[in-house]
């Protein structure tokens, strides 16, 4: 319902694009519009825990096969072992990626990379933007490809790959994938020291909201419950029971459930290691299971694709 | 009219570390296809910048160079197929043949030609062939298809003959060539087109770009020391990170700042490392070699106030993690992380750290030793070194020294990584070389012992450097490192693998003491510097008893000037004569006069009975000797004088043996 005019309303809030403050929702946004306008599917973030933006089935599952797919979109990230109890401001095992695929990667990916900043209100010829090397890999996806961590000032502010495999099969039209680290770049645009200095709302008000104010509640419970609380026991029988339901899956042929069994996998098995109970010689057994889930997990949505299956109609 | 080539490949950012190497390798295998396609040329270069790759010939050829040869074919009445495709891979049909001494025949006969109707090959070949450490592929969405791979994607390439625009499409980038390029990604303004390569070289420096690698490194290495110096500091000389920040730019700018004073009581190890893995910013030092509190970084684009706040910051934070794992690591002792070693794998095969160390402890001597063995590895569990590997042994001595362990066993925990091969300094302390020692000689034993060796340029666990080093400590340090036979210590480690259950060859002595005798025989021959072959006999001998083998690099000097001498061959070849004479024969009496009354035999008593052992007087001797073998029935049948003659030759032996080495002697 409405409000009717009798009823009073807020309508103080400044909603000129002169506004002084670049908030943190106003960089999302920024980057929605931009990457949107470049004719992305804006994607919504995977409603389930992921260490990454890679992780998320539009991103691993949709850079194989040969189809034309560019994507967009936010991704909250898990990883339990980054938290610092919200002592460290810049620290955290909660944080946001923006994550973008472009398949095939065009011939000016790093071109509109460095719009995109411009779009953001990144002033380019007072920041220092390099590329240097870094090739990525991530074990347990089977995932890995060359490319750059940009940097801005001297920090690194994004990952940019060139996909060459994920799930071990190699990409037979390679995707660019450029995640940006949303804090580190609001820092940069807002001027200020930590991530929880970060304007989220863009009110210079007393109703001004922090990064800090949003999550250092949230930072803080998640940290005693990745380190030192999360059941062993449970977290154990989880990762063999997601292993087995991931595999019963695809024996079914149902391959996107699948998939989402083994980040759920993986999830666990990232708290596990959290919780300092996973030695050096089992870690790379975990990351071997869960890799062996994700290659055939990929494997099975190759196959589907080869045989004619769309998810599109 | 011979004219000029420049072709360039414009290219997504290329690593900064492998620019030096692309330069070389991509030069040379210009040369190479130049040199398959008979082009003639006066000179080729290279360039490589961040956003480029580029190639000069100069002074060529129009055309190739007419090649005429005679191919010998199949034997005749060899099978058809092998036959047609002897003829179809040089485009010539059964007419063309001709026999001979039984086999086909071809006469080949390629005209000079056009050498730019080859250009399209001859990039394609450079693209396929140059040998990037990794590389990938893109999609070229107009031809459906994966490119060729390369280190990074290809935007467009640039190719002028003669001050001319080559328009030729490359299929394996999807790219036709042209005259045009771009200068510096942010201070320069859209394409740019090309006429020659002196144009090419100034339009490129009019848009920010240094060309020419060396040129850039000379450049930011004297702006370096000159901003430096006009405050009073020295830059810490580094190559690698000087190679690699020239890489990292198209046009280099300076700029020095400040680290907070905060920072300031961190270890120099810690500041120096952190701001180059992390941030490849420079250290600069005070006159004295203290570190100051400044860094210098080079940038591409000319430094605004923003940027300088940003590179203070951003170090703030790096140096505040360091600053953190600093304080958590000294909250705890060495000997607590000690005991984590047991979850350190040292090789699957071979242990863990833990028991690594357990060995080594099996084959000290001293309290001292000891107590570096049980901390030295204690290091690689804190979270300093977990941050930067490269500081393992220094974190380990800064924190025995925080907690009070005595200067030599600190010294003795960085040292023990010493030397890392050929080229590296010694350890500074005794203590510090028989740790070392120890920590090498286990890891031979135990690599050896399971079966793993180095294979070819493949040694991923360093085994031939750890070889090196055991030989270098033994041989160059003032003191002698080895308190019991060499032969002892590599039983004793055999043992202490036994009992801890890790089995080894039964032949792993033997494989150690091969795999030594190969390094030893390299080292000896590459450092005196001797013949390889001479190194290989002497060693061969060696029975690496302590004597023998410490001995052995001034035996194999020795020998070598000796072996150089004119004449040497003589006193050779009479030993070996005698020798072969004399068999067994032993001396009875000390004191021997000659009785008998043969010539020869009386001159070499004379000689004999007062030597005067210079080195030509012992050639005149063995002259003697030759002769009186030549014309003296040494074994005569009569006993005393066989006895006497015997007697005499033998005096020579032991006369040459005491000069001479025997691996001399019987080489």
């Amino acid at each position: 319902m409405f409000p009717n005019n009798s009823e009073k309303i807020d309508d103080s809030f400044d909603h000129s694009p002169s506004k002084q403050v670049k908030s943190f929702q106003d960089i999302m946004f920024g980057l929605q519009k931009y990457w949107s306008d470049y004719g992305c599917v804006i994607m919504q973030p995977y409603d389930t825990e992921v260490g990454a933006g890679t992780s998320h089935y539009v991103t691993t599952l949709k850079a194989l096969g040969d189809d034309y797919w560019n994507v967009a979109f936010v991704q909250p990230c898990r990883r339990p072992k980054d938290g610092r109890y919200a002592e460290n401001p810049n620290r955290t095992q909660y944080y946001f990626q923006y994550q973008v695929i472009l398949k095939p990667a065009p011939v000016n990916p790093q071109e509109l990379y460095l719009k995109s900043l411009e779009s953001i209100g990144f002033d380019l010829s007072d920041h220092e933007i390099r590329f240097v090397e870094d090739d990525w890999e991530n074990p347990s996806l089977g995932a890995a490809g060359v490319g750059w961590e940009i940097w801005c000032d001297g920090m690194e502010i994004t990952q940019y790959t060139y996909f060459q495999q994920v799930g071990g099969i190699q990409c037979s039209v390679p995707p660019v994938e450029i995640t940006y680290g949303l804090e580190r770049i609001a820092t940069f645009i807002q001027n200020v020291e930590t991530h929880f200095d970060i304007n989220w709302n863009g009110r210079t008000d007393e109703r001004k909201l922090t990064y800090g104010d949003v999550l250092k509640r949230f930072e803080r419970e998640f940290s005693c419950y990745n380190f030192d609380v999360a059941s062993v026991d449970i977290l154990l029988n989880h990762f063999n029971d997601y292993e087995k339901e991931c595999n019963k899956l695809l024996a079914h042929n149902l391959v996107m459930p699948a998939y989402e069994q083994c980040v759920k996998a993986n999830h666990c098995f990232n708290l596990l290691d959290a919780r300092g109970v996973i030695s050096v010689t089992e870690r790379a057994g975990y990351i071997a299971r869960v890799r062996a889930l994700a290659k055939a997990c990929c494997s099975a949505w190759l196959k589907s694709l080869q045989e004619g299956e769309t998810d599109h109609e | 009219m011979n004219k000029e080539l420049l072709i360039e490949f414009f290219t997504e950012d290329i690593p900064a570390r492998l620019h030096k190497n692309a330069i070389v390798d991509a030069r040379e295998l210009f040369l190479k296809i130049l040199c398959k396609y008979n082009i003639e040329y006066e000179n080729v270069e290279a360039f490589v910048s961040p956003r480029r790759l580029a190639l000069l010939v100069t002074d060529l050829a129009d055309n190739t160079r007419p090649v005429s040869e005679t191919k010998r074919g199949p034997k005749i009445g060899a099978n058809e197929q092998v036959l047609n495709g002897f003829l179809n891979s040089n485009n010539k049909t059964k007419e063309n043949l001709e026999e001979r001494d039984g086999y086909y025949y071809l006469n080949i006969e390629i005209p000079g030609q056009n050498i730019t109707s080859l250009f399209a090959d001859i990039i394609e070949e450079f693209i396929t062939r140059m040998p990037w450490q990794k590389s990938m592929h893109w999609y070229l969405e107009k031809d459906k298809t994966l490119s060729s791979y390369w280190i990074r994607p290809i935007r467009s390439v640039m190719c002028i003959y003669g001050e001319k625009p080559i328009e030729v499409y490359i299929k394996s980038l999807g790219v036709t060539t042209g005259n045009t390029t771009y200068g510096h990604r942010f201070l320069s303004n859209g394409k740019i087109c090309i006429k020659n390569f002196t144009d090419y070289e100034a339009q490129l420096t009019e848009n920010k770009v240094i060309l020419n690698f060396d040129k850039k490194k000379t450049y930011i290495e004297s702006e370096l020391s000159q901003q430096s110096a006009s405050m009073g500091l020295v830059v810490k000389s580094d190559e690698r990170l000087l190679n690699e920040v020239a890489g990292l730019v198209e046009y280099p700018f300076i700029y020095i700042g400040n680290i907070n004073e905060k920072f300031m009581s961190l270890p120099m190890e810690v500041l120096s490392t952190s701001m180059r893995v992390h941030q490849k910013y420079f250290t600069l030092t005070y006159p004295d070699s203290n570190i100051a509190p400044f860094f210098a970084t080079v940038t591409n684009v000319p430094i605004t106030e923003t940027m300088k706040k940003g590179f203070e910051r951003v170090l703030r934070a790096r140096l505040s993690d360091a600053m953190f794992f600093y304080k958590e690591d000294t909250d705890v002792t060495l000997e607590a992380y000690a005991n984590r070693l047991s979850n350190v794998v040292f090789h699957e095969k071979l242990g863990t750290m833990a028991q690594k160390i357990d060995r080594m402890m099996s084959i000290a001597n001293s309290p001292e030793e000891h107590r570096v063995i049980a901390l030295c590895k204690a290091d690689l569990v804190s979270q300093m070194v977990g941050e930067f590997p490269e500081l393992q042994g220094i974190m380990g001595r800064i924190y025995a020294s925080e907690q009070g362990e005595v200067s030599e066993v600190c010294e003795a925990i960085s040292d023990h990584y010493k030397p890392a091969g050929a080229g590296d300094n010694l350890p500074k302390t005794f203590l510090g070389s028989r740790v070392s020692f120890f920590d090498k000689l286990d890891t031979l034993v135990g690599f050896l012992g399971v079966g793993i060796k180095p294979t070819g340029s493949k040694d991923p666990f360093a085994l031939r450097r750890a070889a090196v080093s055991i030989i270098r400590l033994i041989f160059n340090l003032p003191h002698d490192i080895l308190e019991d036979e060499f032969t002892w210590y590599i039983e004793t480690l055999i043992t202490a693998y036994a009992d801890q259950g890790i089995a080894l060859s039964s032949s792993v002595k033997e494989y150690v003491i091969t795999f030594l005798k190969d390094r030893l025989i390299v080292y000896l021959s590459e450092t005196c510097p001797v013949d390889f072959d001479l190194c290989q006999k002497i060693v061969d001998k060696c029975d690496f008893s302590n004597n023998e083998f410490k001995n052995i690099k001034n035996e194999v000097i020795k020998v070598d000037k000796l072996n150089k001498q004119p004449n040497f061959d003589v006193i050779k070849s009479a030993y070996k004569r005698v020798t072969g004479i004399l068999n067994n024969f032993v001396l009875s009496s000390e004191n021997f006069k000659y009785s008998g009354n043969n010539e020869y035999m009386k001159k070499l008593y004379d000689k004999l009975i007062t030597p005067d052992v210079n080195f030509e007087n012992i050639v005149n001797i063995s002259n003697l000797v030759l002769d009186a073998c030549d014309n003296v029935l040494i074994n005569d049948a009569d006993d005393n004088i066989r006895n006497q003659n015997f007697t005499l030759l033998k005096l020579y032996i032991n006369l040459v043996e005491n000069v001479f080495p025997t691996s001399l002697l019987t080489l």
